[in-house]
């Protein structure tokens, strides 16, 4: 049983909805699928063997958001036609054999019926102007098509009960499963097509077991379910039809003529299109559709063009399926065009990648921690932790982002928990005298302060030594307990370096995750390093567990790379993870905020 | 008044709403000519002469005044226009919905900006006709909006829908945003007025628009300061240093502390109204553009 077919424009109007379980319409669900290919757009990679994708979306077991409603996960298949763009989407409890092959069947007959009740082309000439005003002079998406719409929205839901009853006839296995399950909720959903049908669906049930056994003797069906019609669709109308007997398979006749119909409209469309004068249509009239082939060249030199600019091929390749995606078939461009067109069309996607999907402003989270306190009343210090791989600028990005801190007027605890590698905490040390003189011009290098630590009041070292990762965690904890005490603002953690691909140095990141308790783990990638940060920043995220991501990064050594700015692509591709900051130098000054419209001028030009 | 009357002249056209078909000018039709010729050499003749008529029609149709809408970067959008921005969940599609075609219906998230071309302004004139842009609140999709807000002359005017049912207190992403739109509007030599649209009036939870439309003034003024804190934004000033960089965005609010920011200083008029899509009751709406159209 699927829970909902919905079909709506890329401007969000729902121009069909159809909640299979006879509920109301749930927006709230359509809104979680949406937002997911919105924060993630590449990560539901592709299963090629599947007609349309499928994107999973999690339950959401947080509830510190305050509003607990709607945490339930759920499944949905999608296809997104683009001329006009609808979004036609299915939704579903969980991924099963069955429910997949229900999915994937009604999504493809309501596609089809939609075409061939003309309700795209209405939709498109709505779109493009060509329908009749109303009173505000304006065009509705539906406009003139009400007809249509109600005619497709009594075919699809008897196409619908046929899936259904179909599949759990051949599906034997999992009926018991299924049926335990479904008893209730079918029983609504029919209540609203066929009020006699109220039982019936019951005894459906019940009698799909009997109909396995039946099969070969039909007979013994039609005599249990007298009004039945038989024949060819004795299956369906067992199942769900019942009274509606001969207007039924009339009316199913009608849906398999409409839509072979629709096949063979296809291909004489082909045919007409080889007539000169369809050719010369097409190419003059402004109506020659912009095809895969007239792309490739364009596509190849701009994703060439990318991977010269350090994204990785593979990022390349998404990026300019992207642009194909939202250019073929289009009629707009020409061929003096097709190159600017994709370029810009290229400049919308990068955006979008880019840009981060939910604000951080991080003064004022900070802010609102120091609000809070802990148990036993006292100010929580809001914590960051920063992790990468071996050299990309972790510690002196962190004593950068301390810096700015420091001129926040907040105090600073910067944490040694990088026990592994020789040199790491006197580097740190080195850091925190810079940070103190910085902050306060009389402070003596090489003087404790009145703690009889590293630093002065605003920016001190908390420094334990070196060992193994017990002691990483183990400091962690001491930190933050001491900065409570001593009320520090912010706790700054530096990690050891560590390599991606090396699962005993990455698993350690999960319990000092656990154990910190982080508020942001920052991620420092060095923009130098191209094509292996895909897999870096993948590796990373994955590293902190299921319920923990990472929360941004920091790309670092801008400076150096010129025009090159590709890796900041690859890990936000791999991981619809933001940048925040971007390092473009050695000294405390050198962190920037990111311009998303900088890196993409300089990534496309 | 004056140039009011000249702007049916662009907007009684049939075809405009089919934005990039107007992108193809004489040029490309050359173009397809030569191309076309290279590739069918069987029908050559009858080609040609169809050819002719065609490449006439196709010059016609685009003398006739087609506009190119979505080249937003370089083309300037001169006509009357009026735009619906706000957060996510506010009910900007679904008052978009209401003002264009007088129904309502669900509504999911937007991907992309609803435009409706020669939208007639609801109440008083009926030769006004102007631009209506809704756009996807969504954080990821807001870049088209500022793209609009810039390259647009005739702004007459930007509903800023919020759901009021929001706690105050939970304003600051809206107050981020409407800050970021006046940080554009706000270079206009006369801003852009807004009307803060406090949608959902019908719900008990409602929160007067006065105190909405304070609550937001607050949380902007917490925004500047933070600003002014906060990190500089990378755009290339390392190697343009003095070249006055068109894409840094000038600090546009010397805010002096001591008397705060206040919407009353600004170039704009902001109102707040409180109004319920759902109830159908968005006169008071209808009537700030209604004003809006006359001056
Ligand atoms: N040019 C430039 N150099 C940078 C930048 N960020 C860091 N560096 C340099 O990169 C080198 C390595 O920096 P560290 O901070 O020690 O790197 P790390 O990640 O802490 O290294 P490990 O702790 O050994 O893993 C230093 O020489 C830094 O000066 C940057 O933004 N620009
Ligand atoms: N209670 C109430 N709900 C409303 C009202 N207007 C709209 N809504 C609901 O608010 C939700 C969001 O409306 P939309 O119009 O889709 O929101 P939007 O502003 O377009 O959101 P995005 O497209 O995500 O930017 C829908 O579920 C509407 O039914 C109203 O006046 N009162
Ligand atoms: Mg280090
Ligand atoms: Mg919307």
């Amino acid at each position: 049983m699927l829970e909902q077919f919905v079909v709506f424009t890329s401007g969000g109007q729902v121009v069909y909805q159809f909640n299979c379980l006879g509920k109301k319409f749930a927006e709230t669900q359509i809104n979680r699928f949406i937002s997911h290919l919105l924060s993630s757009p590449t990560i539901h990679n592709e299963d090629s063997s599947r007609k349309y994708r499928i994107v999973e979306i999690a339950g959401n077991s947080n509830t510190s958001g305050g509003n607990k409603a709607q945490s339930r996960g759920f499944c949905s298949m999608y296809h997104v036609s683009r001329r006009p763009e609808l979004y036609y989407v299915v939704t579903y409890a969980e991924q099963s054999l069955q429910l997949n092959q229900e999915a994937e069947e009604t999504l493809q007959v309501g596609i089809n019926l939609w075409e061939s009740l003309g309700l795209s082309e209405g939709v498109l000439d709505n779109i493009n102007g060509k329908g009749s005003r109303n009173e505000r002079n304006c065009i509705d998406v539906l406009t003139d098509l009400e007809e249509e719409l109600e005619k497709f929205d009594q075919y699809l839901k008897i196409k619908y009960e046929e899936i259904l009853s179909r599949d759990n006839e051949n599906s034997s296995s999992s009926i018991g499963k299924v049926d335990s399950k479904k008893k209730p909720r079918e029983a609504k959903g029919k209540k609203q097509q066929q009020q006699q049908q109220g039982g019936g669906r019951k005894w459906g049930r019940d009698g799909t077991m009997e109909e396995i056994n039946a099969q070969d003797s039909k007979a013994l069906d039609f005599s249990e379910n007298n009004q039945q019609a038989g024949g060819s669709m004795g299956q369906i109308d067992k199942d769900s039809f019942g009274k509606r007997t001969n207007q039924g398979d009339f009316l199913i006749k009608e849906i398999d003529d409409l839509l072979s119909a629709q096949k063979e409209s296809y291909q004489s469309n082909e045919d007409k299109g080889t007539s000169a004068f369809g050719f010369l249509r097409k190419h003059l009239l402004g109506n020659k559709t912009i095809t895969e082939t007239d792309l490739k060249s364009v596509l190849d030199k701009l994703k060439q063009k990318l991977i010269t600019k350090n994204v990785a091929p593979e990022a390349a390749e998404f990026l300019c399926k992207q642009v194909s995606l939202d250019l073929v078939g289009s009629k707009t461009a020409s061929w003096t065009s097709v190159e600017n067109t994709a370029r810009e069309s290229l400049t919308k996607s990068l955006t979008q990648i880019l840009t981060p999907g939910v604000s951080v402003d991080l003064l004022h989270e900070i802010q609102q921690k120091a609000e809070t306190r802990d148990a036993q009343g006292l100010k929580q210090p809001y914590v960051f932790s920063v992790v990468g791989v071996n050299g990309v600028g972790k510690s002196t990005n962190l004593s950068k982002l301390a810096f700015w801190l420091l001129q926040n007027n907040l105090r600073v605890l910067v944490v040694a928990s990088d026990t592994f590698r020789s040199g790491a905490v006197e580097q740190l040390r080195v850091h925190v005298e810079n940070l103190a003189e910085l902050t306060d011009e009389s402070h003596i290098r090489g003087s404790k302060n009145r703690r009889d630590k590293t630093g002065n009041d605003h920016v001190e070292l908390f420094e334990a030594g070196y060992g193994g990762s017990d002691l990483v965690t183990k400091i962690a904890k001491q930190a933050i307990k001491y900065a409570k005490e001593q009320e520090f603002d912010i706790v700054l953690m530096d990690t050891a370096g560590r390599r991606h691909n090396d699962p005993t140095l990455m698993s350690p990141l999960k319990s000092f995750a656990e154990q910190a308790k982080p508020d942001k783990i920052i991620m420092v990638g060095e923009a130098l390093v191209g094509t292996d940060s895909v897999q870096q920043a993948k590796n990373f995220n994955e590293a902190f567990g299921r319920v923990r991501n990472l929360d941004f990064f920091i790309i670092s050594k801008c400076d150096t790379v010129g025009e090159m700015l590709g890796t900041m692509v690859n890990m936000v591709y791999a991981t619809g993870i933001p940048i925040l900051f971007v390092g473009v130098g050695q000294t405390y000054t050198d962190l920037r905020v990111l311009s998303v419209n900088w890196a993409v001028n300089i990534l496309v030009s | 008044m004056c140039d009011i009357k000249e702007e049916p002249k662009f907007f009684n056209r049939p075809y405009c709403k089919i934005s990039k078909i107007s992108r193809r000018s004489t040029r490309t039709v050359l173009t397809h000519i030569s191309q076309c010729v290279m590739v069918s050499n069987a029908v050559l003749v009858a080609i040609i002469l169809v050819l002719i008529t065609t490449a006439l029609f196709t010059i016609r149709t685009t003398s006739s005044g087609l506009i190119p809408v979505s080249n937003a970067s370089k083309v300037t959008n001169k006509q009357p226009t009026f735009i619906i921005a706000g957060p996510s969940e506010s009910g900007k599609t679904s008052l978009f919905t209401l003002l264009t075609s007088d129904s309502l219906r669900p509504s999911v998230t937007s991907l992309e900006p609803n435009v409706a071309h020669d939208f007639k302004i609801p109440i008083t004139t009926k030769t006004f006709t102007g631009r209506l842009i809704e756009f996807p609140g969504h954080l990821k999709l807001r870049n088209k909006l500022f793209e609009t807000l810039q390259n647009s002359s005739n702004i007459k005017g930007l509903i800023f829908v919020v759901d009021a049912t929001v706690d105050p207190k939970e304003l600051t992403s809206t107050a981020e945003f409407l800050f970021e739109i006046l940080q554009v509007t706000e270079r206009f030599p006369n801003g852009v007025d807004i009307l803060i649209a406090c949608n959902k009036s019908e719900s008990f939870t409602a929160r007067p628009p006065l105190k909405i439309r304070s609550a937001l003034e607050k949380e902007i003024e917490r925004i500047i300061i933070r600003r002014q804190k906060s990190l500089e934004t990378v755009n290339g000033a390392e190697k343009t240093d003095d070249d006055g960089n068109l894409q840094d965005e000038p600090q546009v609010f010397n805010l002096g502390l001591k008397d705060g920011f206040k919407f009353e200083s600004l170039e704009g008029n902001i109102d707040a109204v409180e109004g319920s899509v759902i109830k159908k009751n968005i006169d008071r709406w209808e009537c700030w553009m209604d004003e809006r159209t006359v001056n």
